[in-house]
Parts: C-alpha cells; sequence; structure tokens
C-alpha cells in the first residue's frame, strides 16, 4: 500500500517534467522553415514532402533554372521600371518554396539598409520585385537521392538608390 | 605529456569546423571548455536544426564569451539568406574574437551579399590587428588578398585590383589559388591589357583549366581579330562547359563567372 502511495505522489513530478520539456521553443524546426499562412498562401499549392522541405543547396546543385540564372536576370532586366530614388539602398530578399514539381509558392520578404538594419523599401521596389519572381516558371526539380524534393530557394536583389545592381546567389 | 601539449598547441581552435575543446583547457579558460564541450553535441546535428540553435544557446548560458557558438548559430541564417540576423550573431563572434572571425565575416559579406565595400574594409581591419597570414576564405577557393583585390575590381577600382592580386601571387612562398590568374587576366582585360590578360590565362591553364578562362581567351582573340584562336577557344570553352570543367559554387556563383548562353552568343 505504501509503495503505490508513493507511486502516485511521484505522478506530478514526472508530469511536470513532461509540460516543462514541451516548452514551445524559439525557434522553428529548421531555421527558415515557412509556415503556410492562409492569408497570403496558395492552398492548393502542394507540397509533396510534409515533413522536410530542403535548402536549395542540399543537392549540391545550387540555384537551379532553365537557363541558368542569365535567364532570371534577363526576366529582371526586361520587366523591372527603374527609378533613381535616393537613399533606396540595401538588400532585398525574397524566400520561397520550389515544389517537387518545379512551382512556387509561400513567399517572404525581408530588407536590409546598408548597415545591415531593416529597412522598409517603398513599395513600387518591393512589388515589382515579387510580382516578377511570382512569375518565373522555370525553377528545376530537384532531386535528392533520387527522389524529387520540395525545396527552398531565394533571391536577394541588391538595391542601391533604387536600382536592380545585382541579383544573388 | 609535453608531447601531448605541444600537439594541442598546433592543432587550431576550430579544427574543420569542429572546436579543440583542449585548447580552452590549455588557456587557463574552464567555462569556455565547458561550453565547448556543450558545443560539441551539434556535430551530428544539421546547422538548420531547431536543436542544434538550442544546443549553441546551452552553449552561451554556460560561457557569453564562447564565440565559437554565436559563429555556429549564424551559418544556417547566412546560408538561408536571412542577412538581418546572420549579421546580429557574426558581430557578437567578431567582437567576442576578431582573430578566427573577422576573416571570416568578410568572405561571407563577399560570397552571399556580394557587400564589396564591407569585405574590404574587414580585410583591411583584419590586416592592420594580425602579424600573421590573414588566411583564405572558408571554402578555401581563394586568399582573403585575393579577395580584396576582387571587391576592388567589383567596385571599379580595377588597377588598384591589379596591384593587390599582384602583390599576392608575387608574395614569398605563396602558392596561386585554384583562380587567382583568373581573376588577374579578367581585371587585365577590362583595363584592356590583353597581353597581361593573355599571359595571366596561359598561367591560369597550367594551374587550373575550365570554361571560363578559355571563354576569357576567346574574347582577347576577338578583340585582336585574330579569327583562328578565337573559335579554337571558344569551341574549348563549349567542350568544358559541357563537361562541367567550370567555376562553380554549391551557394553563390564565383565573381566573374560565365553562363554558357554567354560563351555561346560570343
Amino acid at each position: 500500500m505504501i509503495k503505490i502511495l508513493k507511486f502516485l505522489l511521484f505522478i506530478p513530478l514526472i508530469s511536470f517534467g513532461q509540460e516543462k520539456s514541451e516548452t514551445k521553443s524559439e525557434y522553428p524546426n529548421y531555421v527558415g522553415d515557412i509556415e503556410f499562412n492562409s492569408e497570403i498562401d496558395n492552398k492548393d499549392f502542394e507540397i509533396c514532402n510534409l515533413k522536410h522541405i530542403y535548402q536549395y543547396f542540399n543537392n549540391s546543385g545550387a540555384l537551379e533554372y532553365e537557363g541558368e540564372k542569365l535567364a532570371i536576370e534577363k526576366e529582371f532586366a526586361e520587366k523591372y521600371k527603374s527609378e533613381i530614388i535616393k537613399n533606396e539602398t540595401g538588400l532585398i530578399r525574397i524566400n520561397f518554396v520550389v515544389n517537387c514539381k518545379g512551382k512556387t509558392d509561400r513567399f517572404r520578404l525581408i530588407s536590409m539598409g546598408e548597415n545591415y538594419e531593416e529597412k522598409v523599401f517603398v513599395k513600387s521596389i518591393t512589388e515589382q520585385l515579387m510580382s516578377i519572381t511570382k512569375n518565373l516558371k522555370g525553377w528545376k526539380v530537384k532531386k535528392y537521392n533520387q527522389k524529387e524534393i520540395d525545396y527552398y530557394q531565394y533571391l536577394i536583389f541588391k538595391i542601391e538608390n533604387g536600382q536592380l545592381k545585382e541579383i544573388l546567389p | 605529456m609535453r608531447n601531448l601539449t605541444y600537439l594541442f598547441l598546433l592543432c587550431p581552435i576550430y579544427l574543420f569546423s569542429q572546436p579543440n575543446c583542449n585548447a580552452y583547457l590549455y588557456k587557463g579558460d574552464t567555462l569556455e571548455y565547458k561550453a565547448c564541450i556543450e558545443a560539441e553535441k551539434t556535430e551530428k546535428l544539421y546547422q538548420f536544426q531547431r536543436e542544434f540553435q538550442e544546443t549553441l544557446d546551452n552553449a552561451i548560458k554556460i560561457c557569453p564569451n564562447f564565440a565559437y557558438a554565436y559563429r555556429e548559430k549564424s551559418t544556417a541564417y547566412l546560408k538561408s539568406g536571412d542577412f538581418l540576423t546572420w549579421k546580429k550573431l557574426i558581430d557578437k563572434a567578431v567582437d567576442l574574437d576578431f582573430s578566427l572571425n573577422l576573416g571570416y565575416r568578410a568572405w561571407c559579406r563577399y560570397q552571399f551579399f556580394r557587400d564589396y565595400n564591407g569585405a574590404i574594409k574587414d580585410i583591411e581591419k583584419l590586416d592592420s590587428l594580425a602579424n600573421y597570414n590573414i588566411g583564405y576564405s572558408s571554402n578555401g577557393d581563394y586568399h582573403l588578398n585575393i579577395t580584396k583585390g576582387m571587391c576592388y575590381s567589383a567596385i571599379n577600382q580595377k588597377k588598384k585590383a591589379i596591384k593587390i592580386f599582384n602583390e599576392q601571387l608575387e608574395t614569398k612562398d605563396y602558392l596561386p589559388g585554384l583562380y587567382d590568374y583568373y581573376q588577374l587576366g579578367v581585371t587585365y582585360y577590362e583595363v584592356k591589357d590583353y597581353s597581361n590578360a593573355l599571359k595571366s590565362f596561359r598561367k591560369q591553364s597550367e594551374i587550373n583549366e575550365f570554361a571560363d578562362n578559355s571563354y576569357y581567351k576567346c574574347k582577347v582573340y576577338k578583340t585582336l581579330k585574330n579569327q583562328k584562336e578565337y573559335k579554337k577557344y571558344k569551341e574549348i570553352a563549349l567542350e568544358l562547359y559541357a563537361e562541367n570543367k567550370k567555376m562553380f559554387d554549391p551557394y553563390t556563383r564565383h565573381f566573374n563567372s560565365v553562363y554558357y548562353e554567354t560563351i555561346k552568343n560570343e
């Protein structure tokens, strides 16, 4: 009987311990994870492997696009309407998912000024970049261990006084 | 024991990206040693994993001055293009230990963000603080002085870039890197010094031949109106490209690297 009582007294401790281990982490499962947001994302966008979305470099293939990055640069050179806007200088990153069929969604944007400080660029710049990025159709399907994968890709735009100077990676 | 001590001294603190914890112990810093032992738990984790970040946070809790943990935490942000988080973390690592992190930050600023001025500033600062060879990029492709030359070339200070490249290549006991003469050659080409450009591309071929180098030879011969050599090197460049013998980086593109279509349309 005493043994049973001792066991019952231990239960709250065990249960407390479990609660502690489930404390929400400040990190997502993987750095850079983009959670589905019903307000901005396409609900019909298919993620083929919900367990893991790779990074674009995980297959050692770097950025893979029909016609190489040159085709992306041409697309932006043709469509981005450059205006000289003083002090609109820094980097803008648009991050997104390319699924196992080469389709894209879950676009997110961050931006910085010349000293890596957070900066909000004027909409005429960011909206253009976002729109052109969303319309890029040449993303290649990547494979890992012979299996088609979903992967995160990003484009970084180097902007100097509103002019698009370089595209990375 | 003495031999063992020498061995520890010979090993850099970061050995193949994993720290040598005993080096901290030898320095007499037991807190950093304990933090390092904690950080070793990341060995089998993926840099992007939550547990990887959390383990390093634990290491920082043990020793808030443990620069290695900040640098390691920064890597996943760097590789995913999150310049905001990356910069905060790598700055902390540099503040705590410039000797192991300033050159690395310089390289990352150049490689991932084409922050040419920032990279130059970091390399020049490291050079002013260090009385030793400032070393190579983290992927080993370029000496940091060659990186500095590329950055000056990118901001259109071509003559300064050429001077830096040549000074590095003439440094006693320096072995030219895989792409050094190519970068020098392209810069000579850009200032229309075709004779020195060709000399550099030929030297590059002796060390490591790749499509981009042949393409620039073809460009020089085209400018010099030597049709025969122009066609020859264009063909070689296309062949090398098809064989995948080209400048390649798994994360970004090399400075002055060339696309297939550019070669084809030359």
